[in-house]
């Protein structure tokens, strides 16, 4: 079986396209001056979230993770008031679960939580989607890195 | 002597040398005739078996053959069988036929007894017996054409027969009738009369030799599936795609075990490739190698996010956020800072003519316009900054480098979140301090990545 995980640079140039458009998009909303906390914690955020959706989007609708993440983050656009309770809930848990062993959790139950919708997955499939998945995070980093020089410079 | 093979041959070449087509039409028809015919083959003796063979024949030649073969009871015919050479000798010959046809009777007759035997044994599914009946026919046809046409042989100063007595044309005959291509040159040379007598056995001799095709089709596709059969049904499985080796089971679950042990270690690899320092052989180091590869390219995904921003939020300390489970979202986003690893890079001679502990203002000026700058552009930012010979760190990290060390010039200025902390290029340069990175203009991105590395493997408690 050959499973290549090269990305497409048809995917890489749409992911690029959409990322610059949502930020020109968030740029344009952003207040001036000044940010406070919150507000850059919370850009950060969006930026984070509009980079993966932006890469989803970009694989489309072939992968299995690509599916899980978007609709991940359709179902956070929609509840985001709940989010924000969910936010202290989440801070919370974390607390609890550093007492938690965490060792308890088998190898790959980690990776089941680290990639977008390993949980249905069995082994076969989830080191499947591990790989895309990691070729596309690669990809996704090194655009937005290579997007972040150009401007900078 | 002559091999069987080649004299079955010679006969159907000599006998239908020019057309083809009718013998096996004919042995089309002897086959169903064969098979259509409703002798059964657990009842009949030998005698009924026989004669229903006969009378299926069309040929009224045969009936003029057939009856010598009444003299001499179709039971002789089988014990030539299990006896030698000589002892047939004593049967073939009936004295009222004349030699030749009476030889060819022989021929076929013996031939057709023993394909008549072959298929009644056929009819009952014992492989030893069909094995067997199969070599007894070879013999018999061995037995046969020998006998049917070697006049040199010991046969011919056998008292039974009485064909050599007949003179060369007859011998010759007999040898070209019995004997193969060599045979055919003969054939020309023959009399008339002998071939007047290839005629009449012509047919008979033809369905002896469909009959022996048959027979020994049957035979042979009998012994086929049985010998397959004992081979352990390996072939008879078309569902299978994997054949599995010698000594492995060819249970279907060990082979969807096999394949999917195979598929996940396709994977493994495949991923093995893909993970930097992806050396390991283990399953379970290589999983955790996977796991914290992906932790990492998450985690440079989200400073990449911040970079955007340019705002480094002193929240929670780095590593402190990096030894959780990493997950982002949730009031983590302003921890990722920034700062230029070892200093290295950072120009050390400007630094002392910045660095006026005295002058707080320039100080906060400075912070002011980094941080304005940082609104727009990090990088022009971080330029700023490493033109000053600064560099970026988060809070926590500054306290503690200030407690520990004896830094006591440039105390970390918390009036914004911004944190810079003014390190005269005596900043600390162990490898603890080595942060992310993000612009890594002047760093350079394989250094970045290092750093960025570093720090992940650091934070690992």
């Amino acid at each position: 079986m050959t499973s290549i995980y090269q990305i497409n640079s048809a995917t890489r140039i749409r992911f690029a396209r959409r990322f610059l458009i949502s930020l020109s998009r968030m740029r344009r909303a952003s207040t001036l001056g000044p940010p406070s906390d919150e507000e850059i914690r919370t850009r950060t955020r969006r930026i984070r979230i509009v980079s993966y959706s932006s890469m989803a989007f970009a694989v489309g609708s072939s992968r299995a993770w690509s599916r899980a993440l978007v609709l991940k983050i359709r179902n956070r656009a929609r509840f985001r008031g709940i989010l924000r309770n969910k936010c202290l809930a989440s801070k919370k848990k974390r607390v609890i679960k550093r007492h938690k062993v965490s060792r308890e959790m088998s190898k790959t139950d980690m990776l089941r939580r680290l990639v977008p919708g390993g949980a249905g997955m069995g082994i076969c499939g989830l080191l499947e989607e591990t790989a895309h998945y990691m070729t596309c995070l690669a990809t996704q980093v090194k655009v937005m890195q290579s997007i972040a020089d150009h401007y900078s410079k | 002597m002559h091999p069987c093979s080649r004299e079955m041959q010679g006969i159907n070449y000599v006998l239908n040398p020019s057309s083809q087509i009718p013998l096996q039409d004919l042995q089309n028809q002897q086959h169903q005739q064969i098979q259509n015919s409703p002798f059964d083959p657990s009842s009949s003796s030998n005698d009924d078996f026989l004669d229903q063979m006969l009378s299926s024949l069309p040929s009224s030649s045969w009936a003029d053959l057939k009856s010598p073969w009444d003299l001499n009871p179709p039971t002789s015919l089988n014990i030539p069988i299990n006896n030698s050479s000589a002892k047939p000798r004593e049967d073939e010959t009936p004295p009222s036929m004349p030699e030749n046809v009476g030889f060819h009777n022989f021929d076929e007759s013996v031939i057709l007894a023993a394909k008549l035997r072959q298929h009644q044994i056929s009819g009952g599914p014992s492989p030893a017996v069909a094995a067997a009946a199969k070599a007894m026919l070879q013999q018999q046809l061995m037995m046969a054409t020998r006998g049917g046409g070697l006049p040199q042989n010991d046969v011919v100063d056998g008292s039974s027969f009485k064909s050599p007595t007949r003179g060369d044309g007859s011998v010759q005959a007999l040898y070209n009738n019995g004997f193969g291509a060599g045979s055919m040159h003969g054939t020309g040379q023959a009399s008339n009369q002998s071939q007047q007598h290839f005629h009449h056995p012509q047919e008979g001799s033809l369905q002896a030799q469909n009959f022996s095709t048959p027979g020994a089709g049957a035979g042979m596709a009998m012994n086929q599936p049985q010998a397959s059969g004992s081979t352990g049904g390996a072939p008879a499985q078309p569902r299978q795609r994997v054949r599995a080796r010698r000594g492995q089971a060819t249970d279907p679950h060990s082979i969807a075990e096999r394949l999917r042990r195979e598929r996940i270690a396709e994977r493994m690899k495949a991923l093995q490739e893909l993970v930097p320092n992806g050396n390991k052989t283990d399953k379970a180091s290589m999983l955790d190698e996977i796991i914290d590869y992906v932790k990492f390219l998450q985690l440079q995904v989200k400073v990449l996010s911040m970079s955007r921003l340019g705002g480094a939020a002193a929240v929670a300390p780095l590593v402190a956020d990096m030894s959780s489970e990493g997950r982002g979202g949730a009031g983590g986003g302003g921890d990722c800072i920034q700062a230029t690893a070892n200093g290295g890079s950072l120009p050390r001679t400007n630094s002392n003519s910045t660095q006026t502990p005295s002058s707080n203002d320039t100080l906060t000026v400075t912070e002011h316009q980094v941080a304005r700058l940082m609104e727009e552009d990090m990088g022009s930012a971080m330029q700023y900054l490493q033109g000053k010979g600064l560099c970026l760190m988060p809070i926590s990290l500054a306290t503690a480098i200030s407690t520990t060390t004896s830094h006591s010039r440039n105390p970390v200025l918390n009036s914004n979140h911004h944190s810079l902390l003014h390190s005269n290029g005596e900043g600390p340069s162990s490898p603890s301090m080595s942060v992310l990175t993000v612009q890594s203009a002047t760093m350079g991105n394989g250094r970045g990545d290092a750093s960025v590395k570093d720090a992940a493997s650091v934070s690992k408690p």
